[in-house]
């Protein structure tokens, strides 16, 4: 589904400030596979979704998706087989308009016609899905998503990323922004979509117990390079004190991410 | 006098329609606007003269205003600047062009040649000239807003829109914003275009400096506008444009008919139209914060009703 060939990305080349964020990285991701992703802060997680998703370019080496050189693909087109989420539940919707206009933008990729296709089937279509989210979004379809909360929002990035189908998932700690109690309904959503339409996942998470509770694979990264790469097998066994243990004996220093700790 | 009004604003929420475009929706602050509506009218008041039909005039400076609004766009996305600078730079050139378009000359009357507003009168002759002048103006406006509302509508309308509020989520759903950047300064401009055009035949000349001080006049009727009633519903946004542009100009009206009473001057009417915004602006500031400390207020009571709730159940138990 993604194979990633010595991948790097140097910010600032050729200056006082250059900084390797990526360095000569390799990743193959099956068809179907879940995989979570931890690391310290700067560790280059984001990075490598924005280089996997095409927000800049990269330095040296190449990425497939789904088959395919995209590499120098524009962001845009490489969104028809990606969708992704962020941290930040504004980031996904637009706010000045009404939950139906969101939608109707989300339903399929690509370009828009001059067609008016909001009509009753589509309302009612988008009722029964916002009725998967049991937020009571499907009785608000005309209120602009501005006024819905962050959960609500994320939750409804979510289910308009899956609206369009796309192969594969790009979840940027998606639920970090939220408040326990909608994390763990924004999270369970994320596992119902996952199940129903068998998307290839890669999910950056800073709650370990998270990275090891979710998914089929688990990848450590720091300083721009995978250190750790476990198996379902390997994953099962797993605590969280053993994979911050795996992180010093590589290192040898502490893990730095106050936000791991705190979540233990 | 007072159809005279109705018919200046009336011109006016044409080009107020495309600055909201700009403004508003696409959320990108364009000062193509000042020269657009001075070339709308340089082409239209050229194409009469040289014995092109009227609509065909109007359409040509539609069109003209349209190209401006794609080079502003296309500044913007390929050199990477801020939009407000492509706009001033397509603005500038434009005054040139526009000098160009008109023969060399900074303005041309349009005298003993036939405009849409002197045919208005034959075409509505059951009412008087004035009325008829306003009738047909009316029934352009109508048009033009009838088009925008239909636009915003559409799936790539839509899209237009999603743009202005936020880029990202266009991206991710495999839309290439400059598309729809170029595709909405279009707009924009060929409705700016229209109305000067439209400003040319009534007032019976175009003048390359007809342009100067659009955009300020068109965001104070847009903020006037957005006084009168709240909405997300495009007909109704665009309904309140053309009241607000009709307002806008009853008040410049009045300020130049009565303003000789306190010293005032036509010169005058840039400041006050600037103090328009700038005091619509601190109304909307005050009303904003004010709905969220109510809302604050209200989500404070909530939880303490919910508490006081709690406790009485908690009471109720113990019993």
């Amino acid at each position: 589904m993604l194979n990633i060939e010595h991948m790097s990305k140097v910010f600032y080349p050729g200056t006082v400030n250059e900084k390797t964020a990526i360095e000569y990285l390799n990743l193959h991701v099956n068809e179907g596979d879940f995989v979570t992703i931890v690391g310290s802060n700067g560790s280059g997680k984001s990075t490598l979704f924005n280089l996997i998703g095409g927000t800049y370019p990269v330095t040296g080496g190449n990425i497939f998706l789904d088959g395919k050189d995209v590499t120098h693909t524009a962001e845009h087109k490489r969104a028809f087989t990606l969708g992704r989420i962020f941290q930040d539940p504004t980031w996904g919707t637009a706010a000045k308009m009404s939950i139906e206009d969101n939608m109707i933008t989300a339903l399929s990729k690509g370009m828009k016609g001059l067609k008016i296709s909001l009509n009753a089937s589509k309302r009612a279509l988008f009722k029964e899905e916002l009725k998967k989210l049991s937020m009571g979004l499907e009785d608000r379809l005309k209120d602009n998503v501005g006024l819905l909360s962050g959960g609500q929002r994320q939750a409804l990035t979510l289910l308009m990323t899956v609206l369009s189908r796309p192969k594969m998932l790009l979840l940027d700690e998606h639920t970090a922004a939220l408040d326990p109690r909608n994390a763990q309904i924004v999270m369970d959503l994320t596992m119902q979509f996952i199940t129903e339409y068998k998307l290839t996942t890669l999910m950056i998470t800073h709650n370990m117990q998270h990275a090891i509770d979710f998914g089929n694979r688990l990848i450590m990264m720091d300083e721009g390079e995978i250190i750790v790469d476990l198996s379902n097998d390997q994953k099962k066994t797993l605590t969280v004190p053993r994979l911050v243990e795996m992180f010093k004996s590589i290192k040898q220093q502490e893990y730095a991410s106050d936000e791991a700790l705190l979540t233990l | 006098m007072l159809e005279g009004i109705f018919v200046d604003g009336l011109i006016f929420s044409i080009m107020v329609l495309g600055v909201l475009i700009s403004y508003r929706i696409l959320d990108f602050a364009d000062l193509t606007c000042d020269g657009s509506f001075a070339t709308g009218a340089a082409v239209a008041t050229v194409a009469i003269i040289n014995g092109s039909s009227l609509p065909v005039a109007l359409l040509l400076a539609a069109v003209g205003g349209a190209v401006a609004g794609a080079v502003t766009a296309t500044i913007h996305n390929e050199l990477k600047v801020p939009g407000l600078l492509a706009g001033i730079l397509t603005m500038t050139m434009l005054y040139s062009i526009n000098i160009r378009i008109l023969g060399g000359k900074a303005n041309i009357p349009l005298l003993r040649i036939d405009t849409l507003y002197t045919k208005f009168p034959t075409l509505f002759s059951f009412v008087s000239t004035s009325w008829a002048q306003l009738l047909g103006t009316l029934i352009i406006v109508l048009i033009m807003k009838i088009t925008v509302d239909l636009f915003f509508r559409t799936d790539l309308g839509i899209s237009v829109g999603a743009m202005g509020s936020n880029e990202q989520m266009v991206v991710s759903m495999g839309i290439d914003p400059k598309i729809l950047k170029v595709i909405g300064m279009a707009f924009s401009n060929a409705l700016i275009a229209l109305s000067g055009g439209l400003l040319a035949q009534y007032q019976g000349f175009a003048d390359a400096n007809l342009g100067q001080g659009m955009v300020v006049q068109g965001l104070a009727a847009i903020m006037i506008g957005e006084f009168l009633f709240d909405s997300n519903r495009i007909s109704l946004i665009t309904l309140r444009v053309i009241f607000g542009a009709i307002i806008y100009k009853a008040l410049m009206f009045f300020g130049r008919y009565y303003g000789y009473h306190i010293n005032l001057t036509p010169s005058d009417l840039k400041l006050l139209t600037g103090i328009l915004v700038v005091v619509s602006l601190i109304i909307a500031q005050t009303r904003s914060a004010a709905s969220s400390a109510d809302a604050r207020k209200k989500a404070l009571k909530r939880n303490k009703q919910r508490r006081a709730e709690l406790l009485k159940e908690a009471n109720d138990v113990k019993h």
